[in-house]
């Protein structure tokens, strides 16, 4: 399946005649949900180490900065619960420290098996941008105990571009993905 | 097959084909959340039949995209069932009107009749309070931005929205023999200065926005709500909101709908707008 995946996303996500072709085929556009998926997973990794009193602090900022790595500038985390109106935005390293300040034992972040992937929609700049919504359980333990536990619906933005690299002397054009802003939404507490 | 997706699948009465998708550490029950209009554009495409019940797009090329029996099962799961204002008749005919062959409305992203109103809390000269944006979508270069055209805010609309009209208040047609001395009148009166306007001013909260936010006096909080006003449907209004519940009845939902009139429409426009 991983091969697989690795195949897809090569032959949907290169092309060798470079920006010949700037619309998004369907094909296309399944190679980049399945990139743009990897990248989401990545992020719930990172936060799954991030929030482990386990890890170090200098491997949790190492991460931080990798988690970083999957976002495009300025990006903000809004987080709202049940029972409040108000969303609290964070900046994603300020909502990444916050989280490895939170110190669990352990954290879980277990998914839900659905995933919902938007249209990809063409900015003014020319970049395209969509939203995948994902449904995710976290918990934090503190020892054997559950400290924490809720249900929450994920709306991430991603943004899609088409850039170019040099392999061997030649010039190859490539879509590469990017996180963006996150809205998350408590759907339940238990 | 995922217990999940079955039981979604049972309620739209559909058996399509399926794309596993793996993911890892993955929990029990997901049919609320399959059955759930997660996205408006997932509202867009179940209204169109543009995806199958596992959310995976239909293109031109595929079989099943708009088809009409599958579409008026999607259709029939796009209201809000707890409203009793939207009657069965009334969906019944409205469905009916949207899927009649020589008509075959569909909804369009990007050809405007909608608009998203979205009510953020503000701190405004430091007080809490509300102010309500109208977006739209906008073409700029090749592709799409939202872009603000309206603003509604409580302040404002005490002031300018009722206005006191007292014919006796105007500058005479000879005021200008006399350097317009008589608007010291005018200006020592705030209440009725409004009389002394163009019949034809109307006052345009969005630039008093933009000016007092330039001053510094708002600054934004959060986004408390939002909700879409839909006019692409001839004949027709609806409104879609956000309904978080533990129902498969969820989601993104037609929250008002009305048959309407072109006449009727500037009106409706008008008190969406509290014009």
């Amino acid at each position: 399946m991983k091969l697989k995946f690795i195949i897809l996303t090569i032959i949907g996500l290169f092309s060798f005649s470079a920006f010949a072709q700037e619309e998004i085929s369907p094909e296309r556009k399944q190679a980049i949900d399945s990139l743009a998926l990897e990248k989401v997973k990545d992020l719930s990794k990172y936060i799954s180490i991030i929030g482990n009193k386990e890890t170090s602090f200098s491997e949790a900022n190492r991460v931080i900065e990798r988690t970083l790595e999957l976002f495009a500038n300025n990006s903000q985390i809004g987080v709202s619960s049940l029972y409040r109106k108000e969303v609290k935005y964070y900046p994603v390293r300020k909502y990444l420290n916050r989280l490895m300040a939170l110190n669990y034992d352990k954290v879980n972040i277990k998914w839900y098996n659905i995933q919902y992937i938007s249209d990809l929609e063409r900015q003014p700049d020319g970049t395209y941008v969509g939203v995948i919504t994902i449904y995710q359980r976290f918990e934090g333990m503190q020892g054997d105990d559950l400290k924490y536990v809720d249900t929450t619906k994920k709306d991430i933005t991603i943004y899609v571009k088409r850039k170019e690299t040099i392999i061997g002397g030649r010039t190859i054009g490539f879509w590469d993905v990017m996180l963006g802003d996150i809205r998350v939404a408590e759907t339940s507490k238990n | 097959m995922r217990v999940g997706l079955f039981l979604f699948l049972l309620l739209i009465g559909s058996f399509n084909s399926l794309k596993s998708q793996v993911v890892d550490d993955v929990l029990g029950d997901e049919s609320l959340f399959y059955a759930e209009t997660k996205q408006v554009n997932q509202f867009f495409r179940r209204f169109n039949n543009e995806e199958g019940p596992d959310g995976v797009r239909y293109y031109k090329r595929d079989k099943e995209y708009h088809n009409p029996v599958s579409r008026k099962k999607y259709l029939e799961m796009l209201f809000d069932s707890r409203n009793s204002a939207l009657t069965e008749s009334i969906r019944n005919l409205f469905i009916s009107e949207v899927l009649n062959a020589d008509s075959n409305q569909y909804l369009n992203f990007h050809t405007g009749g909608w608009f998203a109103e979205v009510k953020t809390r503000f701190s405004y000269k430091s007080e809490d309070t509300f102010v309500t944006f109208f977006l739209e979508l906008e073409q700029e270069n090749m592709g799409y931005k939202w872009v603000i055209t309206n603003v509604y805010f409580e302040p404002y609309a005490e002031i300018f929205l009722e206005q006191k009209s007292d014919s006796s208040k105007f500058l005479h047609p000879m005021s200008h023999e006399i350097d317009f001395m008589n608007l010291i009148k005018v200006f020592n009166d705030q209440k009725y200065i409004d009389n002394y306007t163009i019949k034809s001013f109307q006052s345009d909260f969005l630039t008093l926005f933009l000016y007092e936010f330039k001053q510094g006096y708002f600054e934004f909080k959060y986004v408390e709500d939002l909700k879409f006003h839909f006019f692409q449907i001839p004949g027709w209004y609806f409104e879609v909101e956000q309904f978080v519940r533990a129902d498969y009845n969820s989601g993104w939902l037609i929250s008002k709908l009305t048959k309407i009139s072109e006449e009727e429409k500037s009106i409706l426009l008008k008190y969406i707008y509290h014009n």
